[in-house]
Formats: C-alpha cells, structure tokens, sequence
C-alpha cells in the first residue's frame, strides 16, 4: 500500500481545471518531485494533498486513511506535514518556541518538547541560534525552520512547497542535504519545485504536470528526456530556420 | 528559562507570586482607613476581572468588547436566585458561571469566523443584546429596574460586615484567576495560543486544534468573569442594567489589561492597581459621574496608553530588559526569559 | 395595504437616512481599512454643528450644510494627521482603542460642554411638518434628509468614478500595494479621505438633526445601526451602503410595528448574524473581514 495515494483527484476554479483527474503514488522512503511549468497546477495539488483545499472529485488516501475534507491541523496530526513557500514564523517566537509548537503534537511535556527542539534545531542547521526571534532570521534560515517545525510534528510524509526558491546555490546545496538526511531518518517526501537542478538531484522520482494533467511519471532522466515534457515547457512552434 | 515538566517557569515568578500573595492575603488585615479598604476590594475584583477578560482578549488574541454580558450575567443570576428563591449566592454564583459558559458557547460558532476589529463589533453586539433583552424580559417577568440585596451578613449569603473579608474573599477570586492565566500561559496551550495569534494559518499547518483553544480560553474567560459579577453584586449590594451591563465595563476590563501589559499574567492586575485608584481620584477631584470629565480624561489616557505603550508596562518592562540583554551579548535579538 | 404602504414608505425614508450616516464610516473601513468607533460621536458633533448654526446665525442646516462639509473636512484632516496617522501601523488593537478611547472624549466632552439636554431644531414653517402621498403619512423633515442623502451617494460615487484623487482613492482601497507602486502616496489618500468620511458624517448629522434629537450619547445609537449597514452592504462598498440602509430601514420599521421594544435589538441580531454568515457583507470586497493592513 502506497504512503500517499492520491487518486484521480480534480480541482476546478469555476470552470477553469486548476487539477484534472490527476493520479499520484508515492511510497514510503521515497523522494518524490512534483514539477510543471508556471500554471499547471502544481502548487494546487499541493494544496488539495495538504488540506488547503478540497477537490471536486477525487479522493487522496495517506496511510491508508481519506484525508480530504479534514482541516490542515488534523492531517498534520496523521502525520502529513507540510512547509510553506513563503515562509510563515510566528512573530513572536524564537526558534526553539516554533519548533516546540509543532512537536506538543506528541505530549504536552514541556521540558521534552524543548529538548526535541533543540535537536530538530540542530538537524536543520540552525543549532546555535534556539534562541534567535524568528522574524530576525535570514531568508534561508527561515525556510530551514519551515522544514524544523514540519518536523517537529514527527511527520511520516513532508510535503515541500518550493523550499528552494530563493535561495542561491550554497544555500541550495545546503537544503538537498538536509532534504537527504531528512529522508534517511525515515521520512517520505513530497517536494514541487522550480529548481530544476535541485530537483533532478534530489529525487527518486519525477511527476510532471502541465495544464491541469499528469504528463509523465518516472525516473527523473527518463522523465526530462519525455518529448511531452519538453513540449510542455518549451511549447509547440517549429524552430525557425536560421536564415529567413 | 526553565521548566517543571508541563509548565515554563522563571525564577522572578515567585517574585510575582508573592506580591500578589502579599496583595490579597496580607493587606486586607494591615488595618487600613475604610476609604483605602473599599478602593481594595474594587482593585481585587477589578484586577480579576481584567484577568479574566485577559485570557480571551490577551493571550488568545481575541478582544471582545461583550464581556459586560457575562459579568452582568453572573450578577443577575446570584441575586435573583437569592433575592426570590433564597438560593445561598456560592451556588448561584457557579449557576451564573453555568449561563455565562454556555452563551459563551453558543456565540463562539460566530464570534470565531471573524477577526479583530469585526470579533470586537460583533461582541460589542452581544453585550448591547443581552442588555436590551434584559430590560425587555421586564414586560413579561414583572421585574424591578433595579434591585437590591438586603444588608444580612452570613456567610451563607456570601454578605460581611467587615471590608476585611470582602478583601479576602475579592483576594481569592483575584489568585484563582491569576492561576488560570499562568496555567494556560506557561502550558503548551500558551505555545498554542501564541502561535494562534501571530499565525493561524502556520499554527493550523503545524496540527494547532484552532477552535478548541479559543474555545477554551473563552469558556474559562466567560465563567471567571461571571464569577466576578456575583462577587461585585454581593458587595455593591444594588445591581441595575445600566451598570452591570455597561458599555464601560467592556472598556474598563481591556483597558486595565492593556495598560498593564495585554496577554501577560500579571498585567491586568497592574493595570486595575493604577487605574481604579486613579479613577476614584478623577471622579474626586473632577465632579461626579454626571459632569464626564473624567471620563474625558479616561478616553484620552486610553488613546495615549494604545498608541504609546500597546504592550503596557510589562512589555515596556520586557523591551527594557532584551535591550540591556542585547548591549551585553553579541548576535541577533534574543530572549532568554519566558515569555 | 395601506400599512403596507406605511411601512415601506417609512422604511425607505429611514433606510435613506441611514444609508447617509453610515457613508462616511464605509468609506474610511474601505480605504485606510480602519473601523472608526467613534463614528456615532462624529455624527453627534454635526447634528449639534447643525443646531448651533441654526440658533446662531438663523441658516437652518439644510442650507448651511456646505459650510458644516468644509468644516468638519478640516475636522477629518486633523482626525488623521493627530490621531489615525499613528494607528494605521500599528497592532490592531491600538486602532480599535484608540477610536473607542477618543469616542468616549468626545462625548463626554459634549456633555460637559452642552449638558444632557435634548436638542432639536424647528426648521419647517408651520403646518408643513408632514405631507400625506397616498394615504402614507411623510414627515417633510425625514424627506428633505432622504433627498439629500441621495443627492450626496450619487455625488460621492461620481467623484469616485471620475475624479482623479477619487479613482486614487479607489485604488488604495482595492490593493494598497500595487497603488504605491503605481507612485500613489498612501498616506496622502488616507489624509483626504478621512477629511471627506467626517465631512460627509458631520453633513449627515447636521442633515438629521430637525428629524432626530442631538444629545451626547446620540453616537452610540447611530454607531451599531452604521456598522449594521456596512456590513450588510458590504465592507468598502459605497453602493452597498444604499443597499444596506434600505434593508435596514424596512427590516426595522417593520419590526418596530410589530414589537417596538425590540426595535433597538433588531440591530444587534442583524450584526451578529451577518457577521456570522456573510461577513464581507451583501456587495462588499470578500475577505474584506480578514485584512488588516500591514
């Protein structure tokens, strides 16, 4: 049975078909790449996985379990976590605050949510600054604790929404290892991306959308050779000649 | 910071806790004037309806203009109950409690779908509802406009003859309500309510059951305020609709929190020490509650205390403190206390 | 059929008049997103800028309304610039407080100046304080306010439809952020419109004053059935204002024939259960309930 199974799931926005019919398997332990050109609706999927929103037809099973129509908070509870593109702290917070936020999920123990805290804070690269207010931190320390408090949840499933965006290519680099280790403790992960480098780096799998439909589905050399794919995001005119 | 296991404690709490001790338990018996005696009493009851209003209007960010529905609830529940079926008014006061927590429940379907300023419009709402329907139930329960409570002293009756126990009993009511509040603060239900402040959407992305915890900093905020009504009714001895459900009183208990220091746990009881003392000065000095010019004052310090310190003093005092620790550490703005 | 008619009648003419009171406070929520609680006070200082006009120079206010405009422009330009101006980036608490905090100044300032005293003006001549049209019953006075509140939407929606510091209003009520961009300066259209909010409340009151009687605490009155009607017709929403104020008037007229005490509290339920159920109201901009301005 696959982790995440979402199936033939449609989202529409009046008569516009963000999402059609769109099929999604990923199993446990893998990293999956959810990519597409800009409007094909990658980051609507994303939102109808997460909870954001709700499908017109469809279901998306997680664990065995529908989730669709439950709020972000109850899925999060399932074990399905999911970061923000923009990231979103809690003003008021510290690091360490923001990462036990989410891991009270598993006890209201102050004292052990404090110290799971400090080792999210740690495993994400921002060790040493627990104490830091988040609205102080730099753009890429911000999208690292994006990633801390989806793990403080202690997610079976991370869904990524463009954590790379923003970011340059030492802060790139940076992310896709920590995406790595990440998956090495055991989590599956779900990651829609622009960075097609990053992308290609990191997963194990590629998905591609365009205009609301699933176009390919593989490995992620296969998948970027797909005349479909290339079609999708260089469009369809004919290479004009060089000499008119 | 450190923590026993379930809450976040700091070693200037005890510092609070005696004081407030000190405040309710000691200083009704230092044999004060019967003039500084009463302006006790009201600062211990005020202080703990501030706190109450706190819980729903501070620390879960939610600032309901209404609040004058419970309390005035809770008068009016205790003195009826007591006035036309001599119901001793400790149970009255927990039936009041009862009312109070469920209308809190009933608007809370509402009242949550919104958000700052239209929360508070819409509880201004409710308070002004409750007032006019009391005053039109008169036509059909036969109802005086106003009523009094006989001067009976007993302790069943929960009526004294010395200030000193209205003190006392105003002093317990004033460290429940201060234990409620450093409970749900310092508890992972203040993590919660904090991140559901400052973001709802993240605190929902990161498995925050929203409308539980406002759910529950309401119902307690709705109870304790009643409480407090009871309590001022039993020693005003006189409750009318005009005063028990005033606009005032909505205003009142913010801004006590407001000046004190919103959403911290002994803000309120700061801002009620200031500002009831300087409101029995004002209306002294100024000409009785028929002239307003206190309240002309009144309205022009809640201008200048909003604009200006919006955190209160606590938060003054909490800026003064990150901006001495920041002078002697290097590095970003940190905080090394509980919030 | 002929309470029937009553009814209606009534009811538009109140609709009318509330339609004219709320205006100035959808117009400031629509633009600098700011929800004035002291609303109800400004429209108590036109009705009472009204009576005092007429008890001191002999202009009834239908006449002297220009002049209290431009008065009480200059009235909303100082409101900004010495209070608002240093709210709009702040908590949101400090916008509701301080409105509140300056709406009870204000109107125990008035006490303190003018006394609990009702006051009212005899405008019409003799003989002329109602007409009958049909066998409905209209008070001149409550018509002459409804003309003008008419004659003032209309003028209001041109001006924001034609003019070019109207459309800049527009602009910044609709996306703050592309406005400025577009080298709109905020601070400038929030400057002009809270002037002209006030002005048009201080009209309003003035308007209202020869129907409504002006005492100190006349703004609270006014205040929740101002905040009823816009947001039944809609955050931000100048014809939705009219709207509102017609829903309003009927809704209440009706209910006060049948059971005139609850009249006060038709205006609470409606607020509460709009808020609940459509918060951006009948026409207004959705989502318009969960902004705040950053």
């Amino acid at each position: 049975m696959s982790l995440l199974d979402v199936r033939t799931v449609t989202k529409k926005f009046g008569g516009l078909v963000a999402v059609g019919e769109v099929d999604v398997r990923v199993e446990a332990g893998e990293i999956v790449g959810l990519i597409g050109p800009n409007g094909a609706g990658k980051t609507t999927l994303f939102n109808v996985i997460a909870g954001a929103m709700r499908p017109e037809s469809g279901d998306v099973v997680f664990d065995g379990h529908s989730i669709v129509g439950l709020s972000a908070a109850a899925i999060c509870r399932r074990g399905l976590a999911r970061t923000f593109q923009i990231p979103q702290p809690f003003t008021t917070m510290t690091v360490a605050e923001t990462i036990m936020t989410a891991a009270f999920l598993h006890g209201a123990d102050v004292t052990a949510s404090n110290r799971e805290a400090h080792m999210v804070a740690e495993r994400v690269g921002l060790g040493g600054r627990e104490h830091v207010l988040t609205p102080t931190l730099t753009n890429a320390q911000k999208k690292r604790l994006e990633v801390g408090r989806a793990l403080g949840t202690r997610p079976k499933l991370l869904l990524l929404d463009e954590v790379m965006a923003g970011l340059n290519h030492a802060e790139v680099s940076r992310m896709l290892d920590l995406i790595r280790r990440v998956r090495d403790e055991g989590v599956t992960i779900l990651l829609v991306e622009h960075n097609m480098e990053a992308v290609m780096a990191i997963s194990d799998r590629l998905i591609v959308l365009d205009a609301g439909r699933k176009i390919a589905d593989g490995e992620p050399r296969a998948v970027v050779d797909d005349p479909a794919v290339i079609r999708a995001y260089l469009g369809d005119d004919e290479p004009e000649a060089v000499d008119a | 910071m450190s923590f026993s296991r379930y809450l976040v404690t700091s070693p200037r709490d005890l510092a609070g806790a005696a004081i407030l001790l000190f405040v309710a338990l000691v200083l009704p018996f230092c044999g004060l004037d019967d003039y500084y005696a009463n302006v006790l009493v009201l600062i211990l009851i005020y202080a703990g309806l501030a706190s109450s209003w706190n819980l729903i209007g501070g620390v879960a960010g939610q600032f309901s203009l209404g609040h004058s529905a419970f309390f005035g609830i809770g008068a009016y529940t205790s003195t009826l109950l007591y006035n036309y079926a001599g119901i001793s008014p400790w149970l009255g006061m927990l039936a009041g409690g009862v009312i109070s927590t469920i209308l809190a429940v009933a608007i809370s379907y509402s009242v949550f779908r919104m958000r700052g300023v239209f929360f508070a419009m819409a509880t201004l709402a409710v308070g002004e509802t409750i007032r006019i329907l009391l005053i039109y139930s008169r036509k059909f329960f036969d109802l005086p406009y106003s009523i009094s409570i006989n001067f009976t002293p007993g302790l069943s009756n929960m009526i004294f003859e010395e200030r000193t126990t209205y003190a006392l009993l105003a002093g317990g009511y004033l460290l429940a309500c201060v234990a409620v509040t450093f409970v749900l603060v310092r508890s992972y239900a203040g993590f919660y309510l904090k991140a559901i402040r400052d973001n709802e959407d993240a605190a929902d992305a990161s498995g925050v059951p929203i409308r539980r915890y406002k759910l529950i900093a309401f119902l307690l905020s709705a109870f304790l305020t009643s409480i407090g009504g009871t309590l001022m009714a039993q020693y005003i001895l006189y409750i009318e609709p005009g005063t028990v459900f005033s606009v005032e009183l909505s205003v009142d208990l913010p801004l006590m929190a407001i000046l004190g220091g919103i959403g911290t746990v002994v803000g309120p009881f700061i801002g009620a020490a200031i500002l009831i003392p300087l409101r029995e000065i004002l209306v002294e000095q100024l000409g009785g509650t028929l002239s307003g010019a206190h309240l002309v004052i009144y309205g022009f310090l809640l201008i200048v205390i909003v604009i200006v310190l919006p955190h209160g003093l606590m938060g003054g005092l909490s800026s003064l403190r990150e901006w001495v620790g920041r002078k002697r550490t290097s590095g970003g703005p940190a905080r090394e206390t509980a919030p | 059929m002929l309470v029937f008619v009553q009814l209606v009648v009534s009811g538009v003419l109140l609709g009318g008049v509330y339609a004219l009171a709320a205006l100035g406070l959808n117009l400031i929520f629509g633009v600098a997103k700011v929800v004035n609680f002291a609303h109800g006070e400004f429209l108590m200082l036109g009705m009472y800028a009204g009576f005092w006009l007429m008890t001191t120079t002999g202009i009834n206010p239908y006449f002297g309304a220009p002049l209290i405009a431009i008065v009480f422009f200059g009235v909303g330009l100082l409101f900004y610039a010495g209070l608002m101006r240093f709210t709009i980036y702040k908590p949101e608490l400090t916008q509701v407080f301080a409105t509140l905090g300056l709406g009870i100044l204000l109107q125990n300032a008035a006490l303190m100046a003018w006394s609990a005293d009702y006051r009212t003006l005899q405008v019409m001549p003799a003989g002329w304080d109602s007409i009958n049209v049909l066998g409905a019953f209209i008070p001149t006075n409550r018509l002459i306010a409804f003309a003008y509140s008419v004659a003032i939407l209309a003028a209001v929606i041109v001006f924001l439809r034609t003019t070019f510091i109207g459309r800049a209003i527009e602009a910044v009520s609709q996306d703050l952020m592309s406005a400025r961009l577009m080298g709109i300066d905020p601070n400038r259209v929030f400057l002009i419109t809270f002037g002209l909010g006030i002005a048009l409340t201080g009209v309003a009151g003035a308007v209202l004053v020869p129907s409504f009687y002006a005492f100190p605490s006349v703004g609270s009155f006014f205040v929740l059935a101002s905040f009823v009607v816009v947001v039944l017709g809609g955050l931000g929403s100048v014809v939705g204002t009219i709207a509102g104020g017609l829903v309003l008037g009927l809704v209440e007229t009706t209910v006060g024939y049948f059971a005139p005490d609850l009249k006060e509290a038709t205006h609470f339920v409606l607020l509460i259960g709009l808020l609940t159920v459509r918060p951006h109201g009948l026409l207004g901009i959705k989502g318009a309930e969960k902004e705040t301005l950053k």
